[in-house]
């Protein structure tokens, strides 16, 4: 058995991430954080936490090599793939 | 905040508020600042009835409306807000009950902290239900190649490939194996989460992490809220499932304690 309490390494991100970003209470403040980057972001990391095995079985493989996926893509794009994938993936 | 390219005035907030409030959480009222001494943050506590709000002043040149929509888009600056988020959230981790807030709870000024306390009484519950509990994380990794080894072993197949007879059965082996290390999988995260969940107050099941985040095949990614009387049982039973399933190739690991992230979500959603 291995613990783990802190100190980097992607796992303990991916920890922090999926918590920090996809839980914990949600409140509105009064300066709104766009929503949808926020939720673009989620289902990035989504993507690479839950469907990397469902989305390989289909032939996509595009974030492989870049944890942080399609950096250098125009926003639209990725936003299109990005809504292909979730069907396909069937994230809601 | 970056004046007006067309040169009329269009400020939003009185010049002198530079800074807005972002808000990480929520703690019980008489919370002394020094358990967020050490937090990484320069941290404020507003506090109003049996509320306090760990919060900090942040430039509104990062986290204003534009600012923010455009930085969020930013992973690495992203990762290092988060980071930071958690960071001090879990300096209150078994000192006191912390409510984690979502990330991007910001604030004009501390009036509006005030007024969002007192606009959400059910935070008082939530403070109440989550009295000495903390959220801990387990993860169960499979290495597959340990258990084709062994299931492998198990049949007295540890031969090599040689003749094509031999070859024809190897494949078919290697399909009843793929079977067996799926089935195994299946059943061994079953387990594990009932029995986790059963020496816990509550439990939950997240995704698996994908294989190159998780340095192996997930099994369970299990968050689990756990009283400190009940703390010392439930690494019991982690304890037994390493022992019983490690063997099989399945390493489990224990994360946290983290601020019970999993376990303020739906009821409290605004």
């Amino acid at each position: 058995m291995r613990s783990s309490t802190g100190g980097g390494g992607p796992a303990q991100l991916a920890d922090v991430l999926e918590r920090v970003l996809d839980k914990g209470i949600v409140i509105a403040g009064d300066i709104q954080v766009n929503l949808l980057d926020i939720e673009l972001l989620t289902i990035r990391l989504r993507l690479l936490i839950a469907s990397a095995d469902k989305a390989r079985e289909m032939g996509i493989d595009w974030w492989e090599g870049d944890p942080f996926l399609g950096r250098g893509q125009k926003n639209g794009e990725l936003e299109d793939r990005l809504k292909r994938l979730e069907r396909a993936a069937g994230i809601d | 905040m970056a004046s007006s390219r067309t040169g009329s005035s269009v400020w939003s907030v009185p010049p002198a508020s530079t800074d807005a409030w972002y808000v990480y959480g929520v703690v019980p009222k008489g919370t002394s600042p020094d358990v967020f001494a050490n937090a990484g943050a320069e941290i404020e506590l507003v506090e109003t009835g049996e509320l306090t709000a760990v919060a900090s002043r942040v430039p509104l040149e990062e986290y204003g409306a534009e600012a923010l929509e455009a930085n969020v888009k930013h992973p690495e600056w992203l990762e290092e807000k988060v980071n930071a988020h958690n960071a001090v959230l879990a300096a209150g981790v078994g000192v006191t009950t912390v409510l984690p807030f979502r990330f991007g709870a910001i604030y004009r000024d501390e009036e509006q902290v005030r007024g969002m306390l007192t606009k959400r009484p059910e935070l008082r519950d939530a403070l109440a239900r989550l009295d000495g509990a903390v959220e801990l994380g387990v993860k169960a990794l499979l290495d597959p190649e340990v258990l084709r080894a062994r299931l492998a072993h198990d049949r007295g197949l540890d031969a090599e490939v040689g003749s094509g007879r031999a070859y024809m059965l190897w494949k078919q082996l290697e399909r009843e194996l793929d079977e067996e290390v799926r089935s195994f999988a299946g059943s061994c995260a079953d387990e594990s989460h009932e029995r986790l969940a059963a020496a816990a107050d509550d439990a939950r099941v997240n995704p698996a992490q994908h294989p190159s985040v998780a340095g192996g095949e997930m099994l369970l990614n299990g968050a689990y809220l756990v009283r400190s009387d009940r703390d010392a049982a439930f690494r019991d039973v982690l304890r037994e499932l390493q022992a019983r399933y490690g063997d099989d190739g399945v390493t489990y690991e224990l994360t946290g304690p983290w601020p019970p992230y999993n376990f303020v979500g739906d009821e409290e959603q605004a």
